[in-house]
């Protein structure tokens, strides 16, 4: 026998809710619970399939095990194919009696933030009634007080509490209405509409967190209905949701202002136009499948503040819209900008992200460009001059000063190659190439900020002794027939012995020699040098000066 | 000195009003400048705020002794007004602990931030509990004026608990070079006149911001925004009501065996880097096995190297009594924590249902369920014997010492202070022993 296995073709049975709030198969099996998902000794999955597998006889349910390896085949036995599953080890077929199908939404609540003695009076409680005569109620008040706490929560958590549905219509509106946060990440919720039907009853939703929930997400828009009008922060990483889904979602969340949407393998493939225009944080962390293009597709959202894209194989970012130098119009509002763990190799991400008119922080951590450690602090202070307006940088923030000691440093260091790129102390006779404005778009700034670099700076000469030697002129402003003469002489010279030279030189007394001495670069300006101890480093004497003797 | 009271609103936040939280900082240090014109300068009442003309240049002998002794009754005496205000006809005031800030480390209006969403009526306290102190050991004022403060107010207020926060100084990173000393000589003097010792030091916390937190080169404002988290939890008890609300006497009935062993390490969890917020969700069994792990420490120590003595282990948000007792009896029952054999149950459990608060723009995610745990460990003897064997390399020397001489002090006091050191060693020994 071949083909696949009818759902129809198997013996029906009960279901038995316990006092506990687990449902097990007793009697009937309906086709309902298809898609839903299940609990079987901690691991969570999806059925599949119910009903007959021959030749062992009574009811199995085929499911999928989230973890693909969990399992012994792929939906088929002997030939037959009962279900389908995406990974050759995903399936397993199982009896009914093992299988957890989750609690309602109130009980797992109940279950959680009741104190124990009371349950235990429930019970007691129970017992009696099932009898014939109806009891006197016995812990009636404390019954009572269990839901007045319940109604006094605000935040609840109900992390892997196999939550599968909402449970009774009204249910949890009437017991705790006042829940504004709920956890209700790894449960097993298997669609939009169960959350929403949860949600639907707690008005003063804030915070819902479905993480690690394998939802079934609304295919077609979603009527808007108020569901989540308080709604701020939802949380769907690892649910395996789509980028069309979420706008979907969106849609009904008009309020929102935090998304997290980490390692959910999203493809951004449209530009959300009505929907998500007010949040303030975005979450695409872990989503390999984003690129630089997609970026443009969510870069007008007006509000969006924080926006995190670690770990998503970035290795380039440009904004095309706005020149060298000019800000750009996408991402108006962003001041935080995470790209950890990324794949950023090159300077020019750094360069484009000085367009952002709004950032103010950037973390960038473990990129291979900023790796290597010994070069850390190089490193930081390449992107604090390469980025403007930045405050803080991997969370550290940039004080004035490390800011001036940066791009003084920035500017030093490619003042060459500025030179070389056609740069000129004269501004006006820039004839910068391409190139180099593409690479240090922020070097024309700083240079009217700071003033251009000096030929001075920007030598650098081995360490030799003739090179640290200062070469001289000698004039003696006084005496008009002695000739100029020129000596070299090293900085770190003492004006005591500089005099004692001349003194022999001059045949004249130490202690009538005057000396001061002037520079070429700024001529008339005569500095004295007075103090014997110090040297003519000191007073910053260079080459080409010129010394000048009276007596 | 500070005082937070707390008034009770609904989900126990404060309503509305400033909180004003009066500290008195450093008085020796000039610069008390950082708070009076920081972001939080509006937290502090002037008058509270004292600074002197001269700082205590890292010296013990200059806060003690010269500087010190100049400033301190001034000290007592805006304390004594804040101690013993007129009791109050407003509504709830419940007994609260005065705080006494020092400046050795900045951003101290980080401390008062995460302890203070708190609202106050009057300024004078109702019910004074006792007194916080934060100060550090390797500073002149934190060692020698403290020493000194609190020899005072043991005389004035003997009756009320002394609680400090100290900043011990780290096995690797030294902010001076006479940290040993005053390490020693203030441990020796201040030993007996505090209830607990909470330690933090800065390289533990350095190590936790840097490579959990993410932040590249941790400034004094990332570490102080960690320690006041774990700050916050200990005070939480005073400010919020709970299930399982921990007083802190109660602690201090708990965690201290005998008066000498009383200085306790302090753990967080969990530590989770903003920009990773909700990416990892922690149980409460993870929090608290993470608690006790070695990274998320406050103080550099290996608590495996020792044995447990106490334990208070204080759950702050959605936690419910059932999860604690679960996850701390799978704790229990691992054989790598040891306990002494003289205290076979150890643990005390609180929990506050307030979760804990971050600063915005801070470091820390958000968590909604935190754990931070105080131990009493024999292992902290390890901490001493690094700081006895720097002191006595210096020491040995006579190195650095007539900076202290010259204040007045003796070399006496030095031999006195060592010899009590090394008898809290073996105190800690003696009670790691076997019965």
């Amino acid at each position: 026998m071949n083909g696949t296995a009818r759902s129809g073709d198997y013996s029906l049975l009960d279901l038995i809710i316990l006092d506990s709030g687990y449902i097990i198969m007793s009697d009937t099996l309906t086709l309902d619970v298809i898609g839903g998902r299940v609990k079987v000794n901690g691991e969570h999955a999806t059925v599949r399939f119910v009903g007959v597998v021959p030749p062992v006889a009574g009811p199995w349910l085929g499911v999928e095990w989230d973890n693909p390896e969990r399992g012994k085949h792929d939906g088929s036995h002997e030939g037959t194919v009962y279900f389908k599953c995406r990974h050759p080890t995903g399936g397993s077929f199982i009896r009914p009696k093992k299988v957890n199908f989750g609690i309602d939404f109130l009980t797992a609540v109940k279950n959680r933030y009741v104190l124990e003695d009371e349950l235990e009076e429930d019970e007691k409680e129970q017992i009696v009634t099932i009898g014939n005569k109806p009891v006197e109620t016995i812990g009636f008040d404390s019954v009572m007080k269990q839901q007045s706490q319940l109604s006094k929560l605000q935040e609840v958590s109900l992390r892997n509490c196999a939550v599968s549905h909402a449970g009774e219509k009204g249910g949890v509106a009437e017991a705790c209405p006042n829940i504004r946060n709920v956890d209700l990440s790894k449960n097993l919720l298997s669609s939009w509409d169960e959350v929403i039907h949860i949600a639907d009853q707690l008005r003063h939703l804030e915070f819902l967190n479905l993480s690690e929930n394998k939802l079934k997400f609304p295919s077609g828009s979603a009527p808007l209905t108020g569901t989540f009008s308080a709604l701020k922060v939802l949380v769907l990483n690892r649910t395996g949701i789509t980028w069309a889904e979420v706008l979907r979602c969106a849609a009904g969340c008009p309020g929102l202002e935090e998304l997290y949407l980490e390692s959910n393998e999203i493809f951004i493939s449209e530009r959300p136009t009505d929907v998500l225009q007010t949040i303030k944080l975005l979450d695409l962390s872990s989503n390999q499948l984003i690129d630089e293009n997609q970026l443009f597709l969510i870069a007008h959202l007006s509000r969006l503040e924080q926006l995190i894209l670690s770990d998503i194989g970035i290795s380039s970012i440009h904004f095309p819209d706005a020149g060298i130098g000019c800000k750009t119009s996408m991402f108006p509002s962003l001041q935080y900008l995470v790209v950890n763990d990324n794949q950023i190799s090159q300077w020019s991400f750094f360069n484009e992200l000085d367009k952002l008119p709004s950032l103010r922080a950037l973390s960038c951590l473990r990129n291979p460009l900023t790796k290597d450690d010994k070069d850390t602090r190089t490193t930081r202070q390449l992107i604090i001059a390469k980025i403007g307006q930045l405050k803080t940088l991997n969370k550290c923030e940039i004080l004035p000063e490390e800011r001036l000691g940066a791009e003084l440093d920035y500017q030093r260091a490619f003042g060459n190659e500025w030179k070389k790129a056609g740069g000129y102390q004269d501004p006006d006779k820039n004839r910068l190439s391409e190139e180099f404005l593409a690479a240090h778009p922020r070097y024309q700034f700083l240079c009217l900020k700071y003033g251009a670099p000096e030929d001075g700076e920007l030598k650098r000469q081995p360490l030799m002794l003739k090179n640290q030697l200062l070469t001289l002129k000698i004039k003696y402003p006084h005496q008009l027939d002695q000739k100029v003469l020129e000596k070299q002489l090293p900085g770190s010279m003492t004006i005591q012995k500089v005099k004692g030279l001349l003194s022999r030189l001059l045949k004249v007394p130490v202690s009538d020699l005057l000396l001061s001495y002037e520079s070429p670069e700024k001529p008339g300006r005569e500095i004295e040098l007075e103090n014997d101890l110090k040297s003519l480093q000191f007073y910053s004497v260079e080459n080409g000066d010129c010394l000048l003797v009276r007596w | 000195m500070g005082v937070i009271r707390s008034r009770e609103g609904p989900g126990g936040l404060a309503e509305g009003g400033r909180p004003n939280c009066t500290e008195s900082t450093d008085p020796l240090s000039p610069s008390a400048d950082g708070i009076r014109t920081g972001q939080h300068r509006s937290l502090f009442h002037p008058e509270q705020l004292l600074s002197g003309k001269e700082d205590a240049a890292s010296n013990y002998a200059r806060g003690r002794y010269s500087v010190g002794s100049e400033v301190i009754d001034l000290v007592l005496e805006r304390t004594r007004k804040l101690a013993s205000g007129s009791p109050l006809s407003s509504k709830g005031a419940v007994p609260g602990a005065c705080e006494v800030l020092w400046q050795n480390s900045p951003a101290l209006s980080a401390v008062t931030i995460a302890t203070n969403h708190v609202s106050l009526g009057a300024e004078q306290c109702g019910e004074l509990q006792g007194f916080l102190i934060f100060r550090s050991f390797g500073g002149g004022t934190g060692s020698g004026f403290t020493s000194l403060l609190m020899e005072r107010l043991t005389g004035e207020y003997s009756k009320k608990t002394k609680l400090e926060f100290s900043v011990y100084p780290a096995p690797r990173v030294s902010t001076a070079v006479v940290e040993p000393y005053n390490s020693v000589l203030t441990t020796h003097s201040t030993t007996e006149h505090a209830d607990c010792t909470f330690m933090v030091d800065n390289e533990a916390v350095y190590d936790i911001c840097h490579h959990k937190l993410g932040v590249e080169r941790p400034s004094y404002a990332n570490i102080n925004r960690l320690m006041v988290q774990a700050v916050s939890s200990i005070t939480a008890s005073l400010r919020f009501e709970g299930p399982l609300n921990v007083d802190l006497i109660e602690f201090q009935t708990n965690l201290v065996p005998y008066p000498r062993i009383h200085f306790p390490i302090t753990t967080f969890a969990p530590i989770v880097s903003a920009d990773k917020a909700y990416h990892e969700r922690f149980s409460v069994s993870d929090i608290t096995t993470a608690c006790f792990e070695s990274s998320n420490q406050l103080v550099k120590c290996d608590p495996r190297l020792g044995k447990y003595m106490a334990c208070c282990l204080l759950y702050r948000g959605d936690v419910v009594p059932r999860e604690a007792n679960a996850a701390i009896a799978a704790m229990k029952a691992r054989h790598s924590i040891q306990f002494v054999d003289w205290c076979p149950t150890g643990f005390k459990v609180g929990i506050n249902n307030q979760p804990p608060m971050v600063m915005p723009g801070g470091d820390l995610a958000k968590a909604h369920q935190a754990l931070c745990m105080l131990s009493n460990t024999t292992a902290i003897a390890e901490a001493w014997a690094r700081l006895d064997h720097k002191f006595d390399l210096m020491y040995a020397k006579r190195a650095f010492l007539h900076w202290y001489i010259r204040e007045g002090m003796e070399e006496a006091e030095f031999l006195e202070a060592r010899e009590d050191l090394a008898a809290l060693e073996r105190d800690y020994k003696e009670a790691g022993q076997s019965v």
